[in-house]
């Protein structure tokens, strides 16, 4: 029977002025074990571990580490008790080579403050041997991977003999190869008696790595559980409080017309580097198209020159036989609807109300919205238009002139996707539609694309998520330094075979 | 040649007070802190330089007084800039138009005088006779006899370099300038760090006033930083702040300074000749933009391939 190492107790953590954040939680941390710690956005499962870290007060309950209670003021003071996290964003200077991202905080110094490079360098290469990083100290991070990347703010913390590691949703920004690397990685350390924590919200990742899981939601545990014979659906119902759907059920598409035509479409950037590299696909009415990619190899790029943000690229774009190169961003969104990546900065205006977001380019479009003098908005249309698509697309809020941004971010989305279906266009641009949402809305938000699919309009899906596209996309596009590496239709390939092509490993040769 | 050695002199001199005031502003400027302030802490240091040595009689008070004006002036700008988090650029801004209204006010009421003060009463820095060197006819006039403070400068120049490239603070200070969270992620107060920068180049600049009214001349003049402030800062952008960069940049600019004293004596008026050091700055930046483009293309070019 292992010990307990941290037992946290009743603990409270408020966001003023009255966010219960943490209610209440009970936990206990066994040494040596994994304990994968999971609940959708806003459970409070990374607010619990940041009150451990030290990152942020709590304001009543009690924390133990080896039975001592424990009160870090900060992440310092966590680490030197043996507590080190690795945060989603990642906490490293990028023009620093990985032995300065290494050592900082904890330089090894001689005489007048002089850094002992060499001998601090022989122990980063030491760990690094040990525990089989693969990693030059002397790269810089600007020039290495994502995944690499990570392996560096987890060498971070052995360098700094921490002994419990807790990794906010790591999985996240990794390739299904990467994801097997760092499930072995994170195994061997385990091995070597570390004790792992690891938030997460996917559920096959968990069932497969952790010794005990922790739910949690809206602030509460739910339970915590041994992983011996869990289900996904198991852990899905504690989760969420009821039962999920996990595959969205779907008719085979019905493919009809070409609605839109990608043709030798290339972009080379202000670097003079090829970003797109002769794209060729087509997206017909009533189908979508899944883009496969890891990020920053080209998916960015392609939004950007199908949506009009950058307009000199090479080759065509063709939506309903207009060609887009001449159109402006408006005219080009009388053709096609955008869902964009980023919610807050390009998908709303987080100061304005709902009404205002909901208009946006309608007003501009929409004739319903415009009275005699197309120059007049008509408030009580914007106001209609509002309450259909929150009638429709189920949005929580107070009502139409709330704020956008006291919605949750899943409320926020549905209203989004709501407005960009609304457009009424034959194609729609999707661009990571459902990022960092709850498992709810990203069901609903599922549900109601294959709805626009089965009336005829094409889709084009843009997505960092493996499950996503494979639940949704009925043809994938799989693309590698800004080229096509495959084009495969989901139910006759799987999720590691696409990896491959995502890394580059494998590469058909496409037209 | 009796004219060049005076103009390697002036020179020298001149490059003294935009090297000091850059070597300081060079660490907030790989703090990413905004400072344009470094003419005021100059002119403070210049300042109480002044009344330090004339009340003491003491050419060291005097020093100190100075670097403790700097000190101060830069305690000033680390309580708006970096606690109350005011715009850094508005803070600077504040900060020079206070040095310049309060010296010249306290210049008026403390001295009764208008423009400049002087008196056999204020104590100038010593110049230092080198040993040897000094007797050896051309080099002695070229190298020895400078006030003290120079000599310090260009060691400086070297010890900055060291502490901004080779210690655990120029780690940590170059490390807060690229992105101060992270620096906070790992245990290190950020803060402190762009306050130890700022406090730093309030005491080199205002040694380097000191340097103006003690060294290079031994009196007060209203606005006497002349600018000298500004083409520090315009030095550290140049160079990217690199301090054996700083040192050649200064001398550059010194030279132009000393140019246009020693072009003075001759027909151009007064008036187009204090231009010179300003139109080298024009100059430097054409070359330094011109010269910097290609680089940049250049790693471009190879990953186009």
């Amino acid at each position: 029977m292992p010990k307990e190492l941290i037992e946290i107790k009743n603990l409270v953590k408020i966001y003023p002025p009255e966010t219960l954040a943490v209610n209440q939680v009970d936990l206990i941390i066994k040494e040596g074990e994994i304990h994968a710690l999971i609940g959708e956005n806003g459970a409070g499962k990374s607010t619990l571990m940041k009150v451990l870290y030290g990152m942020i007060p709590f304001n009543s309950g009690s924390i133990y580490l080896d039975n001592k209670k424990i009160d870090f003021k900060s992440p310092r003071e966590a680490v030197q008790a043996g507590i080190g996290m690795v945060h989603q964003e990642f906490m490293l200077i990028h023009k620093y080579t990985i032995y300065e991202n290494v050592i900082l905080g904890v330089e090894p110094t001689a005489k007048f403050g002089l850094l002992k490079q060499k001998e601090s360098k022989k122990r980063v290469q030491k760990i690094i041997d040990n525990y089989q990083l693969k990693l030059n100290p002397d790269d810089r991070i600007e020039d290495i991977s994502v995944a690499a990347r990570q392996k560096v703010e987890i060498l971070k913390l052995l360098y700094r003999d921490v002994d419990i590691l807790i990794l906010d949703e790591p999985t996240a920004v990794l390739t299904p190869q990467e994801i097997e690397e760092l499930f072995a990685r994170l195994k061997s350390l385990k091995k070597a008696g570390k004790t792992i924590i690891f938030i997460s919200h996917k559920l096959n990742e968990v069932l497969e790595l952790a010794d005990s899981v922790t739910v949690m939601r809206q602030g509460k545990k739910v339970a915590t559980m041994t992983n011996e014979g869990l289900s996904k659906a198991d852990l899905a119902r504690a989760m969420v409080g009821r039962d999920v759907v996990f595959s969205i059920e779907k008719e085979a598409a019905q493919p009809a017309d070409i609605i839109c035509q990608i043709k030798d479409l290339s972009f080379i950037d202000n670097h003079k580097k090829k970003r797109l590299d002769k794209l060729n696909f087509t997206i017909r009415a009533g189908e979508i198209v899944g883009i496969a990619g890891v990020e920053g190899n080209g998916q960015f790029e392609l939004v950007q020159v199908i949506s009009g943000l950058i307009d000199n690229y090479q080759g065509e774009i063709i939506i309903n036989n207009n060609s887009l190169k001449k159109l402006s961003i408006l005219e080009r969104r009388k053709l096609l609807a955008y869902v964009p990546q980023d919610r807050k900065n390009t998908g709303s205006a987080q100061a304005l109300s709902l009404i205002e977001n909901t208009i946006m380019t309608h007003h501009q479009i929409n004739t319903r919205l415009t009275g005699k003098f197309d120059y007049l908005l008509n408030k009580k249309a914007s106001r209609d238009l509002t309450r259909e698509i929150i009638d429709d697309y189920q949005v929580l809020s107070s009502g139409p002139a709330a704020k956008i941004s006291s919605l949750s971010g899943g409320n926020q989305q549905k209203l989004i996707v709501g407005r960009e279906f609304a457009m009424a266009t034959d194609f729609i641009l999707l661009d990571n539609p459902t990022r960092g949402l709850d498992v709810g809305s990203i069901e609903f938000i599922q549900q109601q694309i294959i709805k626009s699919r089965d009336q005829g309009t094409a889709i084009l899906l843009i997505s960092a998520d493996l499950d996503e596209l494979f639940s949704l996309a009925d043809r994938l596009v799989v693309i590698h330094q800004g080229r096509i590496t495959a084009e495969k239709l989901p139910e006759a390939t799987d999720k590691e075979e696409i990896g491959e092509y995502m890394l580059g490993a494998r590469r058909d040769e496409i037209r | 040649m009796k004219l060049l050695i005076e103009l390697i002199r002036s020179t020298m001199l001149a490059a003294t007070p935009i090297l000091l005031a850059s070597l300081g502003g060079t660490y907030t400027y790989y703090a990413n802190i905004f400072n344009i302030a470094m003419e005021g802490m100059m002119l403070i240091g210049a300042f109480f330089a002044v009344l330090g040595s004339y009340l003491s009689g003491s050419w060291l008070i005097g020093l100190l007084a100075g670097v403790g004006g700097g000190l101060l002036a830069a305690l000033i700008f680390v309580f708006f800039a970096v606690y109350m988090k005011t715009d850094e650029f508005v803070t600077g801004i504040a900060l020079n138009m206070f040095a310049l209204g309060g010296t010249t006010y306290l210049l008026r009421q403390i001295f009764s005088v208008k423009g400049a003060f002087t008196s056999s009463k204020i104590i100038g820095i010593p110049s230092w006779e080198i040993p040897i060197i000094d007797q050896i006819p051309v080099l002695g006039k070229l190298l020895s006899g400078y006030p003290f403070i120079v000599y310090l400068a260009l060691l400086l120049a070297i010890l900055v370099e060291i502490h901004i490239y080779k210690t655990k603070f120029g780690l940590r200070l170059r490390a807060t300038g690229e992105d101060d969270q992270t620096v906070d992620s790992v245990g290190i107060n950020s803060d402190q760090i762009k306050s130890i920068s700022i406090i730093l180049s309030g005491v080199l600049s205002g040694l380097g006033g000191v340097f103006l009214s003690l060294g290079y001349v031994t009196l007060f003049a209203e606005n006497m930083s002349n600018g000298r402030g500004w083409i520090a800062l315009a030095v550290i952008i140049l160079t990217r702040g690199r301090p054996l960069g700083l040192l050649m940049m200064s001398l550059l600019f010194g030279f132009f300074d000393g140019l246009g004293l020693t072009l003075q004596g001759t027909m151009i008026p007064s008036q187009i000749t204090q231009m010179v050091p300003y139109l080298a700055t024009l100059v430097a930046l054409y070359f330094y933009s011109k010269e910097k483009r290609p680089k940049e293309e250049k790693p471009n070019e190879s990953l186009a391939v």
